[in-house]
């Protein structure tokens, strides 16, 4: 084995098991990561399967076919990691909001507190 | 008589808040107003407190877009007629106030928008900010269909209702563009009124760089939100 496929593989090994200590973690999604990290491994340990469907599809060499997908796997996830931050944002927002119509820090003709730099903080 | 409230949201502005609120109180003392510190780290609250005013505080720096919305909501529950959003860093004249909110009292305007470019001319814009600030107003109406000459001036009135109807979604400064966006999808009558806008030093260096347009237009596109 080259140096790269074992490489190749102890990464795959630690990023499987960084995705299934999630406690919480779906029977299916499980399943799915092991699937996926399957694939991976018989196309890492036999690269001639990835050049075969790559002429299949009209690109030449295999590991130009396993660049482009995993390009476009990138790109779809960052856009996914987008919107997840947008909404947690938006999340963020109304309890921000909430806790500070919650809780003024003065209120008009009242000027019995003592206000510090810290006001409502959590 | 409706019930003029005054939002300001503020973002570290220790040197200037108490100014401000000195020159609106001693302009209009009728005038109810709300500060939202949007978490600042320096004592614009407890500047801000020790006039005779309401002070909310975002426990994190969120933008000005969730203060103002953070302010309307406020000033909407406390039986708000009219809302006003003026800005903590001393570039609007309270004296402006009358004149801004004349066409909602008397002609049945539902909100009113400050305009540098009407009328009376804004001191010192500087020439980079002019350019800038028209290329936005072509994109504005180009994108909302309003007849506007000035965009991204935060001195505005609404009448309540009006203010009720349009949603803030953009924290950041991407908001002024979403206002307009609002004022348009909900057909809310809306008039320009010349507002005078100073520009001093220290306004130029808390204000927006003409260069953050290119973040404002990033925001708009990448933020829509459901």
């Amino acid at each position: 084995m080259t140096p790269i496929k074992l490489i190749i593989i102890i990464a795959l090994i630690v990023i499987l098991r960084a995705f299934l200590v999630q406690p919480s973690l779906l029977f299916a999604k499980r399943l799915i990561a092991l699937g996926l990290f399957l694939v991976l491994l018989l196309l890492v340990l036999f690269p001639e399967i990835s050049t075969r469907i790559a002429n299949l599809t009209g690109v030449g060499r295999g590991v130009d076919l396993v660049f482009y997908v995993s390009h476009l796997f990138l790109t779809f996830l960052i856009i996914a990691l987008w919107r997840k931050t947008v909404s947690l944002e938006e999340k963020l927002t109304r309890v921000s909001r909430l806790i500070s119509l919650a809780n003024p820090v003065k209120e008009t003709g009242d000027f019995s507190i003592a206000v510090t730099r810290e006001g409502n903080d959590l | 008589m409706l019930s003029v409230w005054v939002v300001i949201a503020a973002y570290n502005e220790q040197h200037s808040i108490g100014r401000v609120l000195e020159g609106l109180q001693d302009f209009d003392r009728s005038m109810k107003i709300v500060v939202i510190d949007d978490g600042s780290n320096d004592e614009t609250s407890a500047t801000a407190c020790r006039f005779n005013v309401t002070v909310l505080r975002h426990p994190i720096n969120l933008g000005q877009g969730a203060a103002l919305a953070t302010g309307i909501s406020y000033v909407l529950k406390q039986g708000a007629g009219i809302v006003i959003t003026f800005d903590a860093d001393g570039q609007m004249d309270p004296q402006s106030i009358p004149e801004l909110i004349r066409p909602i009292r008397e002609k049945g305007f539902e909100a009113a928008l400050g305009s540098r470019f009407l009328g009376v001319k804004a001191e010192k814009m500087p020439l980079l900010k002019k350019v800038t600030l028209n290329l936005a107003t072509i994109f504005t109406r180009v994108t909302t269909g309003l007849k506007i000459t000035d965009t991204h001036n935060g001195f505005r009135a609404f009448v309540a209702d009006a203010a009720a109807r349009i949603r803030i979604k953009q924290n950041r400064m991407a908001h002024a563009s979403e206002i307009l966006s609002e004022i348009a999808r909900n057909q809310i009558k809306y008039i320009e009124v010349p507002v005078k806008i100073i520009y001093n030093n220290y306004s130029k260096k808390k204000g927006q760089s003409i260069f953050n347009s290119i973040n404002i237009l990033f925001e708009l596109f990448m933020g829509e939100k459901k």
